[in-house]
């Protein structure tokens, strides 16, 4: 079941359309990463899933009814610009926010006093937020985010700000929510961890979705016949027939790995055939473009279309 | 409904445990009463007693001049340069030289320290008095006494009185009237722009620490700018009620614990000018201000509360949110000014002109009166004289209608302008806005 149902939505500025024509639908109980450039219309988007702003036409369903401002105390949302107030202390503050998406005051403490608990960060609940460095503020921005347990979550990159540890404590609390129930979306610049921990994509620009799908199958889609090979022994590469051109070799004492493109009309099987009679094969694989590659090929693609 | 309550509450408590808002209410009245009490305690208290020695080449003034409470005239004899001598060692304070001959109005003041600023003035009121005396004792044989006694009694009682439409007459007090009317519109001046102020200052300070965001994704910008400026007016409400309670508090110990210092019937009357009707009267109940009785109880109180009320709620409640809507449009309060000044200019106006002393039924105060951004101030100037209830009706009316009006007008502001950063948003973008 999809939990957000996005149809033919429209969102101007002014002269400047910020959403053309919009439609993407995100399924339940997944993590959606939600890719673009800047200015591509992702934050008007989430702005829109979110009820700050409304759509000029088309229509968004959340949960199989249409969105209204009732349906925010079901949505946690972590914006890109985002701040506390500077003095207050960080306890009140998460209290003071809960409260604001719904939660009773005994609730909010007890489920707060959980969270600071599970992310180790106990000594912080009387202190002011100013006394809190970058990442400290945004540990608690998250919390204050999932506090309310959403069956809806938006981070708009989450990570920056972090350093790893933090970010990788992060990627699991993310996770976690993820098997918990929650369906949640990621919009970030940061492709790697979009193929680490997302299920699905949208690659969106000028408005309008571009690539949309499982990220394993965008990436099979966007396959360019290109493998890796590793044996033992040393080809001589001049011998490569004239359908597998060479990207990149790295040789050491015993083994071999090599990079090829296949021409078209060939695959992978001959590719073995021609190395299996002479060499040792120790592995062998197909080189899927990264997320980074296909982001930036199809938003170029799209730019020199126009 | 609950989430206004959440948002009031955060509003208001934050703010009075600010140590900044403790200060300045505790601080506040002491000052307040301070310099309401230090002119009074220093005309009381620094101008010494000093004595004067007085040479008169004539003698036309030798025993004239009569003693007062800080003065005392002496009349050694001698020599002028032996009494400057004797001013120099301290003996007196100032030696009053009187020419002679036909320059007996003419005198020269010597001193070696500064004198009491008043001791001119005295001086020369006793002089023109003897003077005045003399010439009409030897120009028209007039018996002095018996003149002096005639002028005693003769005085005048001027009742102010107010006709209506049907010839009715009520007693008014004139001077209370505007004197009310004045209070009214600087205490509505400084709370509106005090605390429309404070509103657009947390709304710049939520946008620039980019808090708002995730505000306004839990709830809507219009219940979110009302619980802010409800929050703020009831933080300066409270704020207000604790100053004043504490300066009637203040005066009241001082009146109290220390009569000597305050007692006599001068300094009442300087604490009743100077404090306002209200601290006055506390300290000093039989003052001038509320010495006409059945005028006092003319005075149309249960109206001016009322008015008071209404006009200086709903002239907040405009301000403040046009001041968000600014704020809002602005992500520093550097750019939040040029955009403020023409919203402020009719508050200022309006009590400069009222300031000015000008006549409540003057038609200009009629005109201001029923201009929604000068009303609160200038209908308030009009009350204690008299207002017919229909132009009331009308001027409470149209502020109401403009209340709404903005208030519609700054949340289509707010709710554009707080996601956007970086622009210097002018005039003509607003009104932009407002078509969006």
């Amino acid at each position: 079941m999809n939990i957000i149902e996005v149809e033919n939505v429209t969102k101007r500025f002014g002269k400047h359309k910020a959403l053309d024509c919009l439609s993407l639908s995100i399924a339940q109980g997944r993590i959606f990463g939600l890719l673009g450039p800047n200015g591509a219309g992702k934050t008007t988007l989430i702005r829109l899933l979110t009820c700050i702003n409304t759509a000029d036409s088309g229509s968004i369903c959340f949960l199989g009814h249409p969105l209204t401002s009732a349906d925010v105390s079901n949505i946690g949302y972590l914006p890109e610009e985002r701040g506390l107030y500077k003095k207050m202390k960080v306890s009140e503050q998460a209290i003071y926010m809960a409260r604001l998406r719904g939660m009773s005051k005994k609730d909010a403490t007890e489920s707060l006093q959980q969270w600071f608990h599970k992310l180790g960060i106990e000594s912080w609940w009387d202190r002011r937020v100013e006394e809190l460095s970058k990442g400290m503020q945004q540990k608690v921005q998250f919390i204050v985010t999932v506090v309310h347990r959403p069956d809806f979550l938006i981070f708009d990159e989450p990570f920056s700000g972090f350093d790893p540890i933090n970010a990788e404590q992060l990627k699991s609390e993310i996770l976690e929510l993820k098997e918990k129930g929650a369906t949640i979306i990621l919009s970030t610049h940061n492709m790697a961890s979009v193929e680490e921990i997302c299920d699905d994509i949208a690659l969106i620009n000028k408005g309008q979705v571009l690539i949309n799908g499982a990220v394993n199958e965008v990436r099979r889609t966007f396959r360019e016949n290109r493998f890796h090979i590793t044996f033992s022994g040393q080809p001589d590469i001049n011998e490569l027939p004239e359908w597998m051109q060479l990207l990149a070799q790295n040789t050491d004492n015993q083994t071999t790995t090599l990079q090829l493109q296949l021409a078209e009309g060939h695959q992978a099987n001959d590719l073995l055939q021609h190395f299996i009679t002479h060499h040792p094969i120790l592995s062998f694989g197909e080189m899927l473009p990264s997320m980074n590659d296909i982001f930036i090929r199809t938003i170029q693609e799209q730019n020199e279309n126009h | 409904m609950n989430k206004i309550l959440v948002i009031i509450s955060r509003e208001f408590l934050t703010r009075i445990r600010k140590k900044s808002f403790i200060i300045t209410t505790l601080l506040m009245p002491v000052i307040m009463v301070v310099l309401i009490l230090l002119p009074v305690y220093l005309s009381n208290h620094t101008d010494k007693n000093c004595t004067v020695y007085v040479l008169d080449d004539n003698n036309y003034f030798i025993n004239k001049f009569h003693n007062t409470a800080k003065i005392k005239f002496e009349y050694p004899s001698g020599e002028l340069e032996g009494m400057k001598q004797r001013c120099v060692k301290g003996e007196c304070d100032a030696v009053l030289h009187i020419l002679g001959g036909t320059q007996s109005h003419r005198a020269n003041l010597f001193f070696y320290k500064d004198p009491p600023l008043s001791l001119k003035n005295e001086i020369s009121e006793q002089m023109n008095e003897v003077i005045f005396d003399r010439t009409l004792q030897q120009e028209f044989n007039v018996d002095v006494q018996h003149y002096k006694a005639i002028k005693e009694n003769s005085h005048s009682d001027i009742q102010t009185l107010q006709i209506d439409e049907d010839g009715l007459a009520k007693e008014k007090m004139v001077e209370m009237n505007r004197f009310v009317g004045i209070i009214c519109g600087v205490l509505i001046y400084f709370f509106v722009f005090t605390y429309a102020n404070q509103v657009m200052r947390s709304v710049i300070e939520e946008k620039s620490n980019r808090i708002i965001e995730v505000i306004v994704s839990s709830v809507k910008p219009f219940p979110f700018m009302m619980g802010k400026i409800v929050g703020v007016a009831l933080t300066g409400l409270t704020q207000f009620v604790a100053q004043i309670t504490l300066i009637v508090i203040i005066l009241f110990v001082a009146g109290s614990v220390a009569p000597q210092v305050f007692a006599d019937n001068s300094t009442a009357e300087l604490l009743a000018q100077n404090g306002g009707g209200f601290a006055g009267a506390t300290v000093a109940t039989d003052s001038n201000v509320f010495t006409n009785i059945s005028a006092f109880y003319t005075f149309p109180f249960s109206t001016l509360i009322f008015c008071f009320l209404f006009y200086f709620i709903i002239g907040y409640l405009m301000y403040a949110s046009l001041f968000a809507g600014v704020g809002s449009a602005t992500d520093n309060e550097t750019d939040s000014q040029q955009l403020v000044l023409p919203i402020s200019i009719p508050l200022i106006a309006s009590l400069i002109v009222i300031a000015s002393g000008i006549s409540p039924q003057h038609e200009l105060i009629r005109w201001l009166s029923f201009i929604p951004f000068t009303s609160p101030i200038a209908m308030l100037y009009r009350i204690p004289s008299g207002v017919p209830l229909w132009e009331l009706l009308l001027s409470g009316g149209i502020l109401l209608l403009t209340f709404l009006l903005c208030v519609k007008f700054a949340a289509k502001i707010y709710r554009i302008g707080l996601l956007l950063y970086g622009k210097k948003v002018t005039w003509r973008e607003l009104m932009r806005w407002m078509k969006m």
